[in-house]
């Protein structure tokens, strides 16, 4: 018993201490920072959708110095974000903020950065060994992309549950087959004992391909309900599928989808339900961190925490998804039905 | 020709041109002439003019050669492959320099020794070489590489140079020397000038050509090797798209499509200039679709100028006439 009351004490005072040390940090508006927001590369909206993102936390904080928002184009990617980040190390920028389209091949680059002083913060996609980076502002957690999948699934098919299949963009897409697997384990959970999977095909995130593979599906699985499509190109062409073959009756459509690209066919009723997480606020939160790290108000270290204006208080945490590297986990989803779709299309 | 007459000509406007650029880098950017940036503007672009080197006499030879990005790849994924296989790092590299060799005899026979054309035989060569380092590298990315190598591709050797640097400063000057000052240099550009007549007059054209095709696969192979030595990491599509802005600093270098014509202080200009414009662009913070467009502008202007300028000029005769 003395043991006990003495660990509590020991765990109370932890938690006390802790609680005093981690007050989260807050940011002092109005420095002047140049900062880069570099995208994977432009002419791409979910990335315009970030810079949008980005400029309104850039206004907020008051930093008279615009976002430079600059990006390779896509046959160039992984020379031409070396190469800016290269050139934003030359003109000493206060940080970079990265989607990172160059796996470890960037890190030389981003360490370069660092050694200038410059904070490295990457978002939507790391840099896979953590060299270079300073923190990675994770858009969702893997695990709940996949229990928010399997939670439009059972909202789509009822209580009752029905056949459904995936199709899926190509067989060796990373995050796209972690978020399957990870939709497979939270359909083990009994209250989904009635969704049955009856098939998984890839569409290579090629629109044509994905359209045929969704009218495939329907002639194969004559029970088939839905189609849970995770890429925003399969889950659009399979909608159209749908609804061009009167199909939409009989088969749902859910997945991981672009509000305006979706939202005819969520107001018809052939998607009736999709989700996708904001990239404005990726692009606010990735701003507010690197502008939190660039004036020293926050310590790119485990445990740290931070407000990030209107979207609340962060804490810093050791990535479970890689060996080494710093994590800030965005969420949550946003599930896009009629009530809410057409205001996010715009 | 005179050094100052020759001047007039292409090289003259590109000089003008690399004039312009400079000036206008120097007025917009306080960093563009610091040390540190004119190395990082020769770093961010030295495998693909090394290689540039190399095409120059592949065309003057009027030959191209297609494949030499796919190459890199191959050379720096064989190398990687048997890294991570437990090879000691000296003989992967060997055996990365071997595959571009090898590569490069491949084409060369074809086009030597069969008298396929080279735009297909090396058409194919892009193609299949890099399928080949695809599949030695699958979807990974292959790194960990000793520190010694990496930082052979990242670090200074000699003053503020690296190894890239000096690697390219020297091969400039081996290409000058046998381009214009060896009986070999000058058998290239009579076999590029007239086949048959070089073919009449003895010249052993097959072995020319395939000299300069492993040449340009060894080249190839190495420089995608410092490639992956600069990055610290090799990938299946490791320089892939490379070839294009390779043979468009050789072609904007005054070098003729059609062989025989051009000169390496022509493509020493061509390079100085695009990297120039390039850095200035980027420090200016132009990056993506424009930057690509204005150098695609300058392109095309240099193609469509002296085209125009001789049109111009035979008018003119024909008036005088």
């Amino acid at each position: 018993m003395r043991k006990y009351l003495l660990a509590s004490a020991a765990v109370a005072l932890l938690g006390l201490t802790g609680a005093a040390s981690a007050e989260p940090v807050t940011a002092t508006p109005g420095k002047d920072l140049k900062m880069v927001l570099l995208p994977k590369f432009l002419g791409i909206a979910v990335f315009d959708q970030a810079h949008t993102g980005a400029q309104e936390a850039q206004k907020e904080l008051q930093n008279p110095s615009e976002v430079q928002f600059l990006g390779p184009t896509p046959e160039n990617s992984v020379a031409g974000q070396i190469e800016i980040v290269t050139n934003a190390t030359t003109q000493g920028v206060a940080a970079i903020m990265l989607s990172n389209n160059s796996g470890d091949q960037i890190a030389p680059a981003a360490k370069a950065a660092q050694e200038k002083g410059i904070k490295v913060v990457t978002w939507d996609s790391p840099i896979p060994s953590g060299e270079g980076e300073d923190v990675f502002v994770a858009q969702v957690d893997f695990t709940e992309t996949g229990k928010v999948m399997a939670d439009m699934a059972l909202s789509i098919l009822g209580e009752d549950g029905g056949e459904f299949a995936i199709l899926s963009a190509s067989p060796d897409a990373a995050n796209q087959n972690s978020w399957i697997a990870a939709m497979e384990a939270a359909l083990k959970d009994p209250k989904y004992a009635n969704l049955k999977q009856v098939d998984l095909v890839y569409g290579n995130d090629q629109s044509e391909e994905s359209y045929n593979q969704a009218l495939a599906l329907v002639d194969k699985h004559p029970g088939l309900e839905l189609i849970m499509s995770p890429t925003t190109v399969g889950i659009a062409a399979a909608a159209k599928a749908m609804q061009d073959e009167g199909l939409c009756d009989k088969v749902k459509i859910s997945g991981l989808g672009l509000p305006a690209e979706m939202v005819a066919y969520t107001m018809n009723g052939c998607a009736p339900e999709f989700a996708l997480w904001s990239f404005v606020d990726l692009g606010y939160l990735s701003y507010y961190t690197a502008y939190l790290l660039a004036t020293d108000a926050l310590k790119a270290e485990e445990g740290a925490q931070f407000t990030a204006g209107r979207m609340g208080d962060y804490t810093i945490t050791k990535d479970p998804t890689r060996d080494n590297g710093l994590r800030i986990l965005m969420g949550p989803f946003s599930v896009y039905n009629k009530d809410n779709v057409e205001a996010a299309a715009k | 020709m005179s050094g100052l007459a020759r001047l007039k000509g292409w090289e003259g406007l590109l000089l003008a041109l690399l004039i312009v650029v400079i000036a206008l880098n120097v007025s917009y950017s306080p960093y563009f002439l610091g040390v540190g940036n004119i190395v990082n503007l020769f770093q961010l672009s030295i495998e693909k003019i090394i290689v540039a080197l190399m095409m120059a006499l592949i065309i003057i030879n009027a030959e191209i050669d297609l494949s030499v990005a796919s190459v890199m790849g191959l050379g720096a994924c064989t190398m990687a492959f048997l890294f991570q296989a437990g090879a000691p790092m000296p003989a992967a590299i060997l055996a990365g320099l071997a595959a571009g060799g090898v590569a490069g005899a491949i084409n060369g026979f074809w086009v030597a020794y069969v008298g396929l054309p080279s735009l297909a035989v090396t058409l194919a060569g892009l193609i299949g070489f890099r399928g080949v380092a695809r599949i030695l590298i699958e979807d990974r990315a292959v790194g960990g590489f000793p520190r010694w190598f990496n930082d052979l591709g990242q670090q200074p050797l000699v003053g503020p140079l690296t190894l890239s640097i000096i690697v390219f400063v020297l091969m400039f000057a081996v290409v000058a020397v046998i381009l214009h000052r060896s009986a070999f240099g000058r058998l290239v550009y009579v076999i590029g000038n007239n086949l048959q007549a070089a073919r009449f007059s003895g010249v052993r054209v097959a072995r020319k050509k395939m000299a300069l095709f492993v040449a340009s696969g060894l080249v190839a192979a190495f420089a995608g090797i410092l490639y992956a030595a600069r990055l610290g990491s090799v990938r299946g599509d490791t320089a892939e798209g490379f070839e294009l802005d390779i043979i468009t600093i050789v072609l904007l270098g005054g070098v003729s499509i059609f062989g025989g014509a051009g000169n390496i202080a022509g493509v020493g200009l061509s390079i100085l200039l695009i990297l120039s414009l390039r850095n200035g662009m980027g420090l200016a913070n132009i990056t993506g679709n424009t930057q690509t467009s204005v150098i695609g502008a300058l392109l095309i202007l240099s193609v469509l100028a002296p085209n125009i300028a001789q049109m111009i000029g035979n008018k003119w005769k024909g008036r005088e006439a």
